[in-house]
This record gives structure tokens, sequence and C-alpha cells, in this order.
């Protein structure tokens, strides 16, 4: 049974008793309510004190609603992952086809379609699409498209259509020879810029050859959608994911704990004044949740508005080359209310535990800052746990995706302890290291006694940020370490090449002319070329053959003379000759376009007659080392698995010669895809890891300095009335000002060292679960750069206020 | 009219905060070793007049002279190095700054003119020793009492010796007995070093330690010594 309260609040009707109408002494006293009524009463007191406290509740109210409003919108932004991959996802497999083996099963109908992926690329972005032939008229519509593009005809997406529309498209239209009769709908794009379109074909058929650079065969379909089971995704990547999640999610955290406790000293006073009217320490506590309460609910208002704002921006944010759309940004309900849940919680948690250091009286507020040292070990102890989660994981994670489980929550809860670490070991090192700074001028001395005095504050403004450079520091390391592993450094932006299904040695020399005379084309050569190993021994000895007539096999070796009906054996300079004329070779097709027959076999014998000559660099600087064989030597017609290898050098920064040799490619067969080298390829799961880092990054700088800005502020209003007086007695703007400036530096000084330290420790660490290496020890400098200016920006943002606040007029407002 | 030899002295001075009129046309003089007692209800315009006459505040019009100089000429730097030098403050509070041990707070006047901080805070606990508090130097402002926090005060209005010392309301927030004292001690400090006081006060028992009063009402200063008699 709950026990009555001995005081109830500041509406006690107890404090009447010296009055005329005081009760008798044999009436019972009456009590307010207790248990759960007692917490309403007064955390809806708290919440009217908030809003309708006048000019000062209200400025907390709306910093702190500010605050967590700026935290739960990123939250909010997290907890939409899901869903926006849900929604690609489940349109990407909307349109999927089924082009399995099984699909050939399905015989020719009025309900079947013939379809033919197809893919090209335009200044470097992919357009993607199909090309479509009816068998009847039921056969079946792609999403988002109302009517079957006639032969001739294209449906695009809209991004295209606006592309194909504007003069930038110019290249690009000349590349489809297709009137454009309408726009594929919502349900068959995935995402506002994605580049995609549907052509009517009356060539396609369904025995198309499969080939190489043609991702998929022309198959027969009787309707749309297809469950991709996707690549698996190597166990690295989910660890960098993992990382990344938590490097991006903890800061907020740290940041919205740090805005429910904005303007908590007054907000004490002002507990102090209710202790005076009888309101138990009890009730001052629950009165003080409310308030925190209420600003953080209004805070998840403030989210919800800042989040239905940064949506319109999500079509900036690209997810492997397709933007994100804003309606896909929609927060998981259950996650969402996980955030409307522990948003509210966190904010009472965090005011219940500041007011246990405070000690609010009637004639006001004392805190504990008796010199208690802050202690060690038990600080040391969270990253200590975090290292010894991961220790056991040393070499466990390997890039092989089928290697199995990447121990997911052991490397996210490692890492959460070792930053959680870093965060709390910050106000220890603040009070250890200013304890040791003596002497210096009067503007280091006031800032140094204050951060001594309390290094909470200070600790908390720069938690934030202390905690985000460490985890960047710790991902940068981890993605420079693994980097090779994903991502490709290619040697030239000048240069053109592609694979496409086998021609004959004709088809290739015309091939040739046509990207020869191509306008912005300087080199090109397109050659047959068919895989084969010595037939004694199959699983090493591998060597190329090329078959091509003189004038290409000139282009790729040192020929004194060449006629129809000779055999080179080319080698590169620096390599021995490994083929002799007279061996055996054997020419197979590759295992997975077997669908199970027999391996088609092609034995074919260096003629004796081979001469052994130097292979020269072809126009993208390869050598053709292997057969040169002239097309009468070769049954072109009979070898099981030849491919038609097209090079293409251009002149250097002409974009549009790219362009132009997509469109000769086009011309050629939509099927034959060039692309262009140069730059760095990245695997697309690694490139959107990274570049939601990168977002997260931006995002979470934002809010910090935001946070920043508004601790900064007030702390100077908190500390006003001091710095008058400072004024007042003389001192110069400079060390007033200057003390301030010290404050913020101190303590982002020890910080970063923490960062870097702190950092560079978990980097290494990670590097070492997944077997990397360290590639840069100095990789963290532009973190830290970018922190350290970010900070130093919103500081010289609150000079203004500074000056305002440090006049001696200040004084006044006693 | 400024009387002669008045070491500090305010004509017509008016001062208002939006539509309030704190100052409306005072006048006031104080001589070297001088105590004068501002006295006034709450409201009055007292504490204005004393930052104005301390050149924390500029007045709307009239002219504030210290020594000859025209303070509304000078410059906020050339004010603040005035009361870095020349003046003293006491406040009702103390206004210590509470992360700084007492010999600290004492010896930050100086340390604001450039004393070393060794030369700064022996000059200070010199003071501390002649406002009985020496003992609680290493202590913070928060782990004393008012009254020590007061007397710390006023040993840091006094380090810099300096010629006028203004003290708004320095017993506000003290007990009769320790206000007295601190009293006692802050006029006798200033008569030993010459030192003017301008002292802002409601309390007639602090005026009884002035040598002349000051009556301000409704913005306007009216110098008692006609009243009741010279000084």
């Amino acid at each position: 049974m709950a026990r009555p309260e001995p005081t109830t609040g500041p509406d006690s009707p107890g404090t009447d008793s010296t009055g005329p109408d005081s009760p008798k002494p044999d009436r019972p006293r009456p009590t307010g309510p207790t248990g759960p009524a007692a917490w309403a009463r007064d955390l809806a007191m708290g919440a009217r004190f908030a809003v309708t406290g006048g000019r000062e509740s209200l400025l907390r109210t709306a910093l702190v609603a500010i605050g967590v409003g700026l935290g739960v919108a990123l939250l909010a932004i997290a907890a939409s992952v899901p869903h926006l991959s849900a929604a690609r996802e489940h349109r990407e497999n909307a349109r999927s086809v089924n082009d399995e083996g099984n699909s050939r099963s399905i015989k020719a109908s009025d309900r079947t379609l013939l379809y033919q992926a197809v893919t090209t690329d335009f200044h470097d972005k992919p357009v993607e699409g199909a090309l479509l032939r009816p068998e009847g008229p039921l056969a079946p519509l792609p999403p988002g498209v109302s009517a079957m593009p006639a032969p001739g005809e294209m449906v695009v997406s809209p991004a295209l259509d606006d592309l194909l529309r504007s003069a930038d498209g110019k290249l690009l239209r000349e590349r489809f020879p297709y009137r454009v009769a309408g726009v594929i709908g919502e349900a068959g794009v995935m995402g506002p810029d994605e580049l995609f379109y549907y052509a009517g074909s009356d060539r396609i058929r369904p025995d198309a050859p499969h080939g190489p650079g043609i991702h998929d065969a022309t198959v027969r379909i009787d309707r749309f959608g297809h469950e991709e089971g996707g690549d698996p995704v190597s166990p690295v990547l989910v660890v960098l994911m993992n990382m990344t999640c938590v490097v991006l999610l903890l800061p907020i955290g740290i940041f919205i704990a740090t805005a429910v406790r904005a303007g908590g000293e007054r907000r004490d006073r002002r507990l102090a004044a209710l202790r005076l009217v009888g309101t138990d320490i009890r009730a001052t506590r629950r009165i003080a949740s409310g308030e925190a309460l209420c600003g953080a609910l209004l805070g998840l208002v403030v989210g919800a508005g800042v989040f239905l704002v940064l949506r319109d921006f999500a079509s900036g944010i690209t997810i492997r080359d397709v933007a994100v759309s804003p309606a896909d940004l929609v927060p998981s309900p259950a996650l969402a209310a996980l955030i409307a849940v522990a948003v509210p919680a966190v904010a009472v948690l965090v005011t219940l535990i500041t007011l246990r250091r405070v000690t609010i009286e009637p004639l006001g507020v004392m805190r504990h800052t008796a010199p208690r040292r802050r202690r060690l070990w038990w600080r040391l102890l969270i990253p200590a746990a975090g290292l010894a989660l991961l220790l056991p994981l040393f070499g466990g994670v390997t890039m092989d995706p089928y290697a199995g489980d990447a121990s997911t929550y052991q490397v996210a809860g490692g890492g959460i302890l070792v930053l959680v670490g870093i965060a709390a070991l910050l106000p220890w090192l603040l009070e250890a290291g200013v304890a040791r700074f003596r002497g210096g001028p009067v503007s280091w001395q006031l800032a140094t006694r204050r951060i001594e005095s309390n290094p909470g504050p200070a600790a908390r403004a720069v938690g934030g940020i202390t905690v985000a450079m460490a985890g960047a520091i710790a991902i940068q390391m981890l993605f420079a370490g693994v980097q090779g592993e994903f991502v490709e450094d290619l040697p030239t932006h000048s240069q053109m090449m592609g694979v496409y299904r086998g021609s004959t040695p004709a088809e290739a020399r015309s091939y040739t002319n046509s990207f020869r005379a191509t306008q912005g084309v300087r080199d090109a050569l397109v050659s047959v070329e068919q895989f084969a190993h010595k037939s004694d021994r199959p699983a090493t000895g591998f060597t190329g053959v090329t078959v091509g007539d003189c004038d290409t096999l000139r282009r790729l070796a040192r020929l004194d003379s060449c006629r129809d009906g000779d055999v080179f054996i080319a080698d590169a300079p620096d390599r021995s000759a490994e083929l002799l004329p007279g061996t055996a070779l054997s020419m197979e097709d590759r295992p997975y376009e077997r669908d199970g027959r027999k391996p088609r076999t092609y034995e074919w014998t260096i003629p004796a007659s081979a001469r052994t000559v130097q292979a020269v660099e072809d126009p993208l600087g390869r050598y053709h080392r292997g057969v040169l064989a002239t097309p009468s030597t070769i049954d072109v017609a009979a070898l099981p698995d030849p491919s038609t290898e097209v090079a293409i050098q251009l002149e250097p920064g002409n974009l549009e010669a790219v362009e132009r040799v997509r469109n000769t490619a086009a011309s050629i067969d939509p099927l034959m895809r060039v692309h262009r080298m140069g730059g760095v390829r990245k695997e697309s799961n690694y490139a959107m890891i990274q570049q939601a880092l990168l977002v997260g990054t931006g995002l979470l700088l934002a809010l910090i300095g935001a946070g920043l800005a508004a601790t900064t502020l007030e702390q100077l209003r908190e500390r006003r009335r001091l710095m008058s007086t400072l004024a007042a007695l003389g001192a110069r703007r400079t060390s007033v000002v200057g003390s301030v400036l010290w404050q913020t530096a101190i303590p982002v000084a020890l910080g970063t060292a923490l960062a870097v330290a702190g950092g560079l420790g978990l980097g290494w660490v990670m590097l070492k679960v997944v077997n990397g290496t360290v590639r840069d020890w100095l990789g963290f400098l532009p973190v830290v750069g970018v922190g350290v200016g970010m900070i130093a920006l919103v500081t010289t943002l609150s000079l203004p206020a500074v000056h305002h606040m440090t006049r001696p007029n200040g004084l006044r407002t006693e | 009219m400024i009387p002669a030899g008045s070491l500090l002295a305010a004509s017509g001075l008016r001062k208002a905060y939006g539509l309030t009129t704190a100052l409306d046309g005072a006048d006031f003089s104080i001589h070297p070793g001088e105590v004068v007692a501002v006295m006034g209800p709450s409201g009055s315009g007292k504490s204005t007049l004393l930052h104005c006459l301390a050149g924390i505040l500029r007045p709307d019009a009239g002219t504030v002279r210290y020594d000859g100089r025209d303070l509304s000429a000078l410059s906020d730097a050339e004010r603040s190095a005035l009361r870095r030098s020349e003046f003293g403050f006491v406040f009702q509070f103390g206004q210590l700054v509470p992360e700084l041990t007492c010999l600290e707070n004492a010896a930050l006047p100086l340390r604001l003119t450039g004393t070393k901080r060794k030369d700064a805070e022996a000059t200070a606990l010199r003071w501390l020793e002649h406002l009985e508090v020496a003992d609680v130097r290493h202590h913070r402002p928060g782990q004393i009492s008012g009254g020590q926090q007061q007397r710390v005060a006023v040993a840091r209005s006094l380090v810099t010796t300096p010629r006028v010392i203004f003290a708004d309301e320095p017993t506000g927030a003290l007990d009769s007995l320790n206000g007295e004292r601190v009293l006692e001690l802050l006029t006798k400090a200033a008569r030993e070093t010459r030192a003017a006081v301008v002292l802002v006060t409601h309390e007639a028992r602090v005026a009884a330690y002035s040598d002349r009063e000051v009556v301000v009402r409704d913005g306007r200063a009216r110098d008692m010594a006609g009243v009741h008699g010279a000084a």
C-alpha cells in the first residue's frame, strides 16, 4: 500500500494552517494524491512550467525540443532504411524476369513475351532496359507500363524522358532508334533519376545465344516478377555496415542525452523556489521529469517536421546509381514506435540522473561539486569489455561471402563499448588534464578552473564530436585497409572496352572500321577470341587464341609478313615462349553455359609452320599473348565459346566521343555494351556503405555543430552575470572572450587527442578482425580537420554573442 | 555646477530603459577620501547612478567627470582601463568567480592589470589578512559563508589601491553583525588609502558609516548635506 507523502506540492492545501480556516486538530489533514496520481499531477505541472513559465522557460523548452528534434529526425532517417531497402527491392523484383533454366520450359502462346535485357551507359550512368516482343495479345505488361510498345517504340522512365527531350540527351537520342510512346509509372522505376526503358522489337528470338558481355539471353516469360536471390554480402562488408551504424547512431544518442539537459541550472533554481513553498524532493524530481518529458515530446514533433523536410532532399542520395525516392523514406513502424518511446524515456532518465548530483533545497541549489575525483577504473572497464569482445575475432572475418556468420552482434557490441568507453573517459581526462595546467594568463586560468571545478558540461559539449571523430577515424582506417578488395583503380579515362558475343573475322573487321570511323576515336581494334588450354594439361597451360585478318593481327604483334593461312605464337617482350608449334589445344565453352549438357569442345593443333613473334600493345595497352591465327586456319563457326573483344582509344578528354562510340556499338547491336575505362570502380555494396557513411557523417556533423552552438550559447547565458562583473572590474574584452574560447579549445584539444588515440586503436583492432592491414596511419587527419574546423566555425559564430554578453551593462539585470 | 576639488562629479545625468526613466537630471560629486552614501527606495535609480559614475553605463545626457576627464569622451577600452586601475567594486552578492580560490579572486584585478601572479597574490594575501579572511584563501567561494565572501570581495576591490570604490548594496545579503563588520573594514581601509567610496544602500544604518548622504528619488539625486548640516 502506498504511503501518503508528507508534503505534496505547491498546490498542497497544507500551507494554510495559520489562517482562520485552519483545520481542527482532530480533523484529518488533507493530503494530495499519491502513487500514479501524484506522478500524473507532477508530470503535468512540469509540462505546464515548460510551456507557460515565461520567456526563459519557453527558450529552454525550445532548445530541448530543437536538439531532441534534430536527433529524432536522424533516427527517423535511420529507421527508414529497412523500408527504403524493401520498397526498392519489391519494385526491382516486380519487374525482374525469371531467366533461369525453367523459363525455357514455357511454351509460346498468346500469353507469352520474349524479353531481352539490354544495358548501355550515358555519361557513365547506366541506362538499363529491355527489348520486348509479345507473342500474343495477352502477353504480360511490365509494372508501370499501360500499353506494350510496338516495334520501333519505347516507353521510358520519367528521368530518361526528360533526358531525351533535353539538349544534353542529343547523343543518347541517336542511340535509340525508337519513338517514345509513353512514360513508365512509379511502380516500374527504382528511383526518380533512374534511366530505364522498354523497347518493342520484332527481331529478338527465343534461341538467341548467350554470349560474353550479354548478361541475359532472350527468355520467354508469361509474367513479370521474380525473386532475385542476390549475392551474399562479404562478412567484411557486414562489419563495415555494423561499424557505420554504430558510428552514426551513437553520437545521436549522446546528443539527445545532452540536449535534454539544456538550461538545467535555471530549472534547478525554479525547483528550489517550489521547495520553498512545500514541494518535497520526490515531487521536484517528478516535476523536472515532466518538464523534460514535455521537451522531449515536443522534440518528437519537431523531429517529425524536420524529417519530412529532409525527406524531400532524399533524391540527392543515390544507392547503386539510382536516387532514393522520397516516398520510400518511411520509418519502419516498430522502429518509429521505439523512437517515440525511447526518446522521452531517455529524457526522463537523464533528468533523474542529473538531479542525483544536485540537492535542491528551499533556499537554493547545492551542487555536489565537492572534490570527489572521477574514478578511472570503471571507465576503463567499458572499452576493455569492448576489446574483449573483439579480440577473439582477430582474423576471424574473411572476404569470402560464403564463409558464414560475421559475428555481427559481437562486432557491433565491441565497437559500441569501445566508443561508449571513449565518451566515458572524456570527463576523467578533462578533469585530470586541467588539474595539471598551472599558471598562464587570466583567460587561461579562468577557463581551466571552470573546467576543473565542473568538467561535466565541457565533456558533454564535445562528447558527441569526440565519439563521432573516433568512430570516423576507425571506419576510415577500416575502409582504407580493405579498399583494395572492393575498389579497382582503372588506368585511364580515354579508353573503352567491350566484350560481345562471337563474330566472324569479317564482322570483326567491319566493326573495327565502324569504330575507327567514329568521331573522336584515335584507334580501335575488334578481334575474335577463344579461351584454350593445352590438351595434355587441362588444369593449367591456359592461353588465348585470337582469330583475325592480317591487318588485325599486325596491330597485335610485329609481323614481318602475313597472309591468310599463317599462324603466329605471340609472346610479350618480358616473357619466354610457352607454346610451341605442334602443341595440341582444347577449346571449351564455359561450364555455366551448358545447362547440364556435355561441354562442347574444339580440338586444334598449332601448325608446325607457326612462327613465334613479339606481341605489341593493343589500343588498351594490353598484350595478346598466345595464338594469333588467320581466318582460314581455324573454323570460327565451330569454336564453342568465341567472344568479340572491342578495344578503343579516344582523344583524351573528348567526352562526346565516349557517347559516339556507344552509339556506334548500339547501331551494330543494342546488346553490344562498351565500357569506359578509368577512374575508380567500386563494388556496389562497398560504395553504398561508403556513401551512407559520407551522408550520415555530414548530417551528424551538422547536428553536432547545431548542438555545440546551442550548448555554447546556453553556457554563456548561465555565466552572463559573471562575465559582466569581470567587465565591470575592467577586464579586457580579450581576456573575457579568451576565457570563453579556452573553455571550448581545451576540451576540444583533449577530446581530439582521445578521439585520435581511441579511433586509431579501434581501427587497428577492426582491421585485425577482418585480416586487413593499416595502409595509412595519418589518414585520420582529414577527419580531425573537419571536426576541429566545425568547432572553430561554431565558436566563431558564437563570438558576437560573447561580445554582447561581456558588456558591463549586463549588470543592470540585477 | 561641479564643486571644486571633486574627484568624481556628475551633472544633469539622464538615463532611460525603454519607457522607464531611471535618472532624470541627477547631480553628484565626491572628494578624495570621502565616503558618500547614495540612498533611496528600490527602483529609484541608485544602481543606475553608480553604474553611470563608474563608466559601466553611458548616460543618455549629462556628464561624468573623473579627475578632470569626461568619461563619456573615453572609449570602451579606456573606461575599462580606468575601472581596472582607478576604481574598485563591491557588489551585493560578492560576485566572486566560483571556480577560483579566494586568494585568486582577490588577486584578479591585479592580474588583469598585468601584474605577475605571485606578486598579485602576495598583495591580495595582505588584503585578505587585513580583512580577516586569510584563513580561507585556498577555499572556493562556495565553501565559505556570505560574510566571508563579501570580505573577499572588499579585498578584491582594494588590491589595486583604487581612488574610488563603488559599493552597491555591499551588506544587502548579510546579517546585521556581518554587515556592520564588513562596512567597518571597508570604510577603515578606504580611509587608510584615501580612497573615495560611493556606497549605494537603502539602509539607514549603513549610511551611518558615510561622511555624507545623497538621496535618489524619481531619478534625481539630492545632497542631504544641506538638510542635515555639513558632514
